[in-house]
């Protein structure tokens, strides 16, 4: 087996995500992907066994460095008001690029070939777990009252999207601008302690 | 009823027989004619896409369901936790129906090519807008703080999707929530949102605050709670 390069793997992920913005998920074909980077059909397999897994690379590095970095960056022993507006502010635009929601609606639109599952396993769950621990520990310590916090991140993660995320989904809006997610932020962080206070 | 009204009639009836059996992808505005009678143009000149067609079909079958949900919003109740539970818990049970889930996957599908996305984002809103006249009433009534009426809308079905929604709309999750799944999902939903729209007396005073049987029990405030208010 030929050594493989990161150059080879980053140019397989750029075309297969221009290929799939074109066509979508479902009409994309491995061939076509290969044909825009030349080599064979073997040597594309060997990086990316399926188009699922394919798939699931290209909106990782769309939208996962970003959110995973976005989660991380709470810290449990700063204002919690502060931590969760940031995270809110970092977490829309994020969330809202056009890129990252042509991803989500290919997701939701393709769920039935599976790639909806890897995108909810994927990046779902995994910022629900960073934000519910760090809900939990602001439990312990009484700035949040005592309550489940796996459900909590769920409440405090929907009321972020509550106000555009549907519209962007459904096309009802193009773009959102900077101010307008600063001041979806505020309300949802706003609501969600008033509802999470102790 | 009109001679149009009943051709509108027969045509949601035809298709939605079709698309329950068929699906959508398969289903052609062709077999519908065939089903009706009358030509395709008929059937263009009520309903512009085969898109919004199965959008208004899906909605149309589920019309009684949608009245009956809307009926546990009664203004005049003195309390809004029951009504607020009970249509959480039904909203909740609709949205995760197999038949909506498909509804929203192929709006959301369609949304990048036509304006279907818009229609069918319109009749989310007409549902919001019932929800939104309840809340208003509450605040009028002094049962719910003051605030926007149709945040307060959006933030509660945020709140009651936030559980299962979405491992369903990905089929990350095959099977459909059982009534006790949404009944207490939509239970925690609506306590937390009571919680944040409480009028704000309840807020100040704590033991107010213990008014519904479904609260846990209150810590002892730290000393220095802060006072959030909604918008």
């Amino acid at each position: 087996m030929r050594r493989k390069t990161e150059a080879k793997r980053e140019a397989i992920l750029e075309a297969a995500a221009e290929v799939f913005r074109e066509v979508g998920f479902e009409r994309a074909s491995m061939s076509e992907i290969r044909s825009r980077i030349g080599g064979s059909k073997a040597t594309l397999y060997n990086y990316f066994p399926s188009k699922e897994k394919l798939f699931f690379e290209v909106m990782y590095r769309a939208t996962q460095p970003e959110l995973g970095a976005i989660a991380s960056a709470l810290d449990p022993d700063a204002d919690l008001e502060q931590q969760l507006l940031q995270f809110g502010q970092k977490f829309l635009p994020a969330l809202y690029s056009p890129q990252a929601i042509a991803v989500r609606r290919l997701a939701i639109a393709e769920s039935g070939s599976g790639i909806g599952k890897v995108v909810f396993e994927g990046t779902t769950l995994p910022m629900e777990r960073q934000v519910a621990e760090f809900l939990r520990k602001a439990m312990k310590r009484g700035t949040l009252r005592t309550a489940d916090p796996k459900i909590a991140a769920m409440h405090l993660l929907s009321l972020l999207e509550s106000e555009l995320l549907q519209r962007l989904l459904l096309g009802v809006m193009g773009t959102v601008k900077p101010e307008a997610m600063r001041g979806a932020v505020r309300r949802a962080v706003e609501v969600f302690l008033c509802g999470y206070e102790p | 009823m009109k001679r149009s009204d009943s051709k509108r009639r027969a045509i949601l009836d035809a298709a939605y027989r079709l698309f329950r059996t068929r699906g959508f992808e398969k289903t052609s505005i062709t077999e519908i004619t065939a089903a009706v009678g009358g030509s395709k143009a008929t059937i263009y000149s009520h309903f512009p896409s085969k898109e919004e067609l199965f959008v208004e079909c899906m909605m149309a079958a589920a019309e009684n369901y949608i009245a009956g949900m809307v009926r546990h919003l009664k203004p005049w109740a003195a309390d809004p936790a029951v009504a607020l539970a009970e249509f959480g818990s039904s909203f909740l049970a609709f949205i995760c129906s197999p038949e909506q889930l498909e509804v929203r996957r192929l709006m959301i599908a369609e949304a990048a090519h036509s304006g279907t996305g818009k229609f069918f984002f319109e009749k989310i809103t007409e549902l919001r807008a019932h929800v939104s006249a309840f809340l208003s009433s509450c605040m009028a009534r002094g049962t719910l703080c003051r605030a926007d009426p149709d945040l307060a809308a959006d933030q509660l079905a945020a709140l009651l999707e936030a559980e299962i929604l979405q491992p369903l709309l990905l089929q990350a999750r095959e099977e459909s929530p059982r009534a006790e799944e949404t009944r207490l999902a939509a239970k925690r939903a609506v306590a937390v949102f009571l919680r944040a729209y409480a009028p704000l007396r309840e807020r100040i005073e704590p033991p107010l605050r213990a008014r519904t049987a479904h609260r846990r029990p209150l810590p002892t405030p730290p000393p220095s709670t802060k006072l959030y208010r909604p918008v």
